[in-house]
């Protein structure tokens, strides 16, 4: 019995005190900046305001690099886009927009804004009320809209906030699914000036 | 013979003499659960499913032997054991004064002091069909973390996860039991009797039973030939629960000595029901089975066992939640998001997917110069959760684990003398988790190597009335731990804990009718990896979880040393007072914990990230103070009616922040009014029981600030947790509710078999109500009215 022990001890010693080497994962869901871009419809420069989150999980909070500052009375088209910057650049992981346009029946985005910034929707924007008009201008397959891309034209001068909520609404999306069904994959509050 | 004894598989004080023998009625029929006690000794058992009974350890002296079963009469009479003694018992049916059995479960115990709480034969009988968790409540003093009606997490007078050890076999259950979701993976149809001791005097097997121990023993196997075995089948109305598991097991022709056992169980249950909407996606899939086989004689033997236990469950589908804004939602919602208006068996996301696999091999040997045991136990612990993802990822696990653990044990104990024995030995465990590469997510906790090992003595001596038991152990742990920070950058750390615990206890019979004992102990704890690099979310969670390592502003993983860390340790009193009269007994036991450095998730702040807003928990260190009371009581009111009453107390508070403790149990209070008439016709032990328990309103829980308040204040730039870290929680507490239950069985035999039947009702009143300490309260109610249909044939 003794002896057993002894072999036992050895055997114990034998597997070792370093753990295994853990492989580093891919972490397609997390989206660490969003740029929106604000492309004039009659031609001029585009607008760019990009929120970024350099930690992650961790403690700090987003960055958004200034304000959306927009000509009163231009019509905008505004398209997003979805970037994990802790994937390689060459990774299909790193743009995240494409997934969410392949999985649209799945996503939705949501607007809301202080009231008058824009002329084109009017209102202050679906995430209140569902119902309330904003322009989306693409279309999940199943005909339901996504808001990748959507039309705004700035009101007159003043200034707010613009928020954008994407919504993960998988067999949850519908004509009325608000947001507040599903989960919530980005939540942004920007500044916006109409100048 | 196979024996359902209590003993612990470790841990015996024997002499050289065995008293067994058969305890029959009339016809011969073998009276199974009848109790015999041998006095002054106070060793007791109770008679197999054969009517064999079994005590080893016997020093040659004169006894006084009493044999009870309900509804026969007793029989006492003397037995001077100068040998091996072997006795046929025949007891008399007593149907003008039938009395209940007041020998209450004798267990024999090393530290006689400590704690301890007993579930077998009929309580244990009552909870088939039931997860371990779920049938330890029956205990006073335990209560349990609940994550929806498939999840329960054993709670021992307040405390739980870490700080409660489970032996399964006599084996460190390992697994990760970090998690409040996380559920004991344990089949309790394999354990013959559960025992939990409530004091952390348990020395022998570890660090880390700061609250207690649960101990799960199986019967002993059968040592000559011949076939037994059970089939039970279970049915529940509420989840559309079905369950069966069968035993069989045996002796080998010619081979004296030799027994084995086969057992499995299937489990499948389906969504739980509140009183008005069904609990989506709360299903249940389970299959286990083990299989041993050993030989024993008087003095030796030897078994190997093996287990498997393998469990799908759904988690409610409407606390799939990401931000704060979704649990305001979530909360204000009822029923919740994606509840089905019909039933369903499917299991979606959230899941968990958990197997257990354990090989346990053990031998013991009694010499002239002290009895020898040793035991090795390998056990492999699979865990998969699965969250609602994006696309093709749902199908993939979001944490995927693997555990392994060896674990090696041996001990010496003196060859016995009545008055004073020692037992000395040693445990080790090396301990491999590895995250599964392909999960798409940062690990939320890194890949380690735990390597433990730990000396201990433990001794037990008799003066004058009094029995004292002194217990000592000396503990190493060393972790290394590799994993990803926020950066996903690989970290890679090593370190070591060392401490002691120690342990006394003191019991004594005042007279027949009055015991009295206390215990004192202080043990400690290695902090678990979980609780120094936690990183991330975890299943739908809607806070962020930081670990003790992490540093509070740059987030980077920090050295152990460059941190304020100190070692848990708990200094536990336990205090019980056991008194009975003719028709009445009850117990009462009172305790207090307090726990230095105490490790807590504690809320700390508001963070953003790209998704919104969420709150962030880090892990803290505080002193916790855990005070109590458990009182359990029998009155036999009449011949066949009897009144049980059972209260547990506990307030539990955080000395150092003058603040309250989260998830802390409250005060339960039941009383159980049951009838039998143990020979009524063809029926044998007809019972008809009613019980209403009373569970209080959480007086003592943290401040409230609601999802809501944070999300105001986050939208105006207030943060609402400056300049107040107390402690808090997303709601009130639930309140007070009472449930009533009802059941009625009874027995057949028919052709040597014995048919067990039993209808109960739980919740009969369909109450609405939330348990506090159910995860799930958050989002909604707990479940409704549940009849269970049970049938357990013994051959």
């Amino acid at each position: 019995m003794t002896k057993s022990i002894i072999v036992f001890l050895i055997a114990f010693a034998f597997w070792g005190c370093e753990a295994e080497e853990p492989v580093k994962e891919d972490v397609p869901e997390l989206i660490t900046k969003v740029t929106l871009t604000f492309t004039p419809v009659g031609g001029g420069t585009d607008v760019l305001v990009t929120a970024t989150d350099p930690d992650g999980e961790g403690v700090e909070n987003i960055k958004v690099d200034g304000a959306i500052n927009l000509a009163a009375g231009t019509n905008y088209r505004l398209s997003l886009t979805l970037i994990n910057e802790l994937a390689e650049m060459s990774s299909p992981e790193y743009d995240i927009t494409d997934e969410v346009e392949d999985e649209g029946a799945e996503h939705l985005f949501f607007y809301g804004w202080t009231s008058n910034v824009f002329s084109n929707p009017t209102g202050d924007g679906n995430i209140d009320n569902r119902a309330d008009e904003v322009n989306y201008e693409d279309m999940d397959e199943g005909g339901l809209p996504l808001g990748l891309a959507t039309s705004w034209t700035a009101g007159v001068a003043s200034s707010g906030t613009f928020r954008l909520i994407l919504k993960h609404q998988p067999q949850l999306k519908t004509a009325t699914s608000d947001v507040n069904t599903g989960e919530t994959d980005l939540d942004i509050t920007f500044e916006i000036n109409i100048n | 013979m196979f024996l359902l004894s209590f003993g612990f598989a470790f841990g015996q004080n024997r002499c050289a003499n065995i008293f067994s023998g058969r305890i029959l009625d009339e016809s011969g029929e073998p009276l199974i659960g009848a109790a015999i006690v041998l006095d002054p000794t106070g060793k007791g058992v109770v008679a197999d499913l054969n009517g064999n009974f079994t005590l080893s350890g016997i020093c040659s002296d004169l006894y006084h032997v009493t044999v009870q079963f309900l509804g026969y009469q007793e029989q006492v009479f003397e037995v001077r054991i100068n040998a091996n003694v072997n006795k046929t018992i025949t007891l008399v049916p007593d149907v003008e004064t039938l009395k209940e059995v007041v020998v209450s479960e004798k267990v024999e115990h090393l530290e006689t002091s400590q704690n301890y709480a007993v579930l077998s034969g009929e309580k244990l009988a009552e909870t088939a069909g039931k997860s371990l968790g779920e049938s330890l409540q029956e205990i006073s003093g335990v209560n349990t973390i609940q994550s929806g009606p498939g999840i329960f997490k054993p709670v021992i007078h307040g405390v739980h996860s870490q700080r409660v050890l489970i032996l399964n076999h006599g084996i460190r259950q390992e697994g990760q039991q970090w998690g409040a979701e996380h559920a004991p993976e344990i089949d309790p149809f394999i354990a013959s009797n559960i025992v939990v001791v409530k004091d952390a005097s348990s020395i022998k097997y570890g660090t880390d039973a700061l609250g207690g121990v649960v101990i799960v023993n199986p019967a002993e196997l059968p040592q000559s030939p011949g076939l037994g075995g059970t089939l039970n089948l279970v049915g529940q109305s509420n989840g559309r629960l079905g369950t069966i598991s069968g035993l069989l097991e045996g002796g080998i022709k010619n081979r004296e000595g030799w027994g084995w056992r086969l057992q499995g169980t299937g489990k499948r249950a389906g969504d739980y029901h509140t009183p008005d909407y069904f609990l989506t996606n709360t299903g249940i899939k389970e299959l286990n089975f083990s299989t041993s086989m050993g030989y024993h004689d008087e003095t030796k033997g030897f078994e190997v066992f093996v287990s498997h236990f393998r469990t799908d469950i759904g988690i409610l589908k409407g606390i799939a939640i990401s931000n704060l804004d979704d649990l305001v939602a979530a909360m204000e919602r009822e029923p919740p998001q994606s509840t089905n208006d019909f039933f369903s068996y499917n299991i979606d996301e959230p899941r968990q997917h958990v197997s257990h696999n354990l090989v346990k091999v053990s031998g013991h040997k009694e010499t002239d110069h002290g009895d020898w045991r040793v035991q090795y136990g390998f056990q492999n612990n699979n865990r998969r959760e699965y969250d609602i993802r994006k696309g093709d990822l749902s199908g993939v696990p979001s944490i995927d684990l693997k555990l392994n653990t060896h674990t090696l044990e041996a001990e010496w104990e003196t060859p016995h003398h009545p008055a004073n024995s020692l037992c000395v030995g040693f445990n080790g465990m090396h301990q491999n988790n590895v995250n599964i590469y392909g999960t798409q997510r940062i690990p939320f906790i890194p890949n380690y190597v735990n390597f433990s090992g730990g000396v201990f003595g433990v001794a037990k001596f008799i003066r004058k009335d009094w029995v004292f038991d002194l217990g000592g152990r000396y503990d190493y742990r060393f972790y290394n731990a590799k994993g990803y920070d926020f950066k996903n950058a690989l970290y890679d750390e090593s370190f070591s804990f060392e401490n002691v615990s120690l342990t006394a206890g003191a019991s004594t019979q005042l007279d027949p009718n009055r015991s009295l004992a206390f215990n004192l102990s202080t043990s400690w704890r290695p902090p678990h990896v979980a609780e120094l690099y936690s990183l991330g979310t975890h299943q739908s969670a809607a806070a962020i979880e930081y670990g003790l390592l992490l540093n509070d502003t740059t987030n980077e993983v920090m050295d152990i040393n460059d941190v304020s860390f100190q070692i848990e340790r708990a200094l536990k009193a336990v205090g019980t007072y056991k008194r009975q009269w003719r028709n009445f007994q009850f117990e009462l036991s009172g305790f207090t914990n307090y726990i230095f450095n105490y490790i807590y998730l504690r809320p700390t702040g508001i963070t953003q990230n790209l998704r919104g807003t969420y709150p962030y928990f880090r892990y803290t260190q505080t002193d916790a103070l855990f005070v109590g009371a458990d009182f359990t009581a029998v009155w036999n009111l009449t011949r066949r009616i009897k009144v049980s009453p059972q209260v547990s107390l506990l307030r539990a508070s955080d000395v150092t922040n003058h603040d309250v403790l989260t998830y802390i149990p409250s005060n339960k209070y039941e009383v159980a009014v049951r009838f039998e008439e143990p020979n009524q016709f063809a029926l044998k032990k007809f019972f008809v029981e009613s019980k209403i328990k009373y569970v209080a309103k959480q007086q003592n829980a943290p401040r409230v600030i609601t999802p809501r308040q944070i999300q105001e204040g986050a939208e105006q730039g207030i943060d609402v947790f400056a300049g107040n870290d107390q402690i808090f929680d997303f709601m009130p507490a639930p309140d007070a509710y009472a449930l009533v239950y009802l059941s009625t069985g009874f027995s057949i035999d028919r052709k040597k078999i014995r048919y067990d039947i039993r209808l109960a009702a739980e919740n009969l009143l369909n109450t609405e109500y939330r348990e506090y300490t159910n995860r799930l309260k958050y989002y909604a109610d707990d479940i409704g009215r549940n009849f269970t249909v049970s049938l357990k044939c013994v051959f």
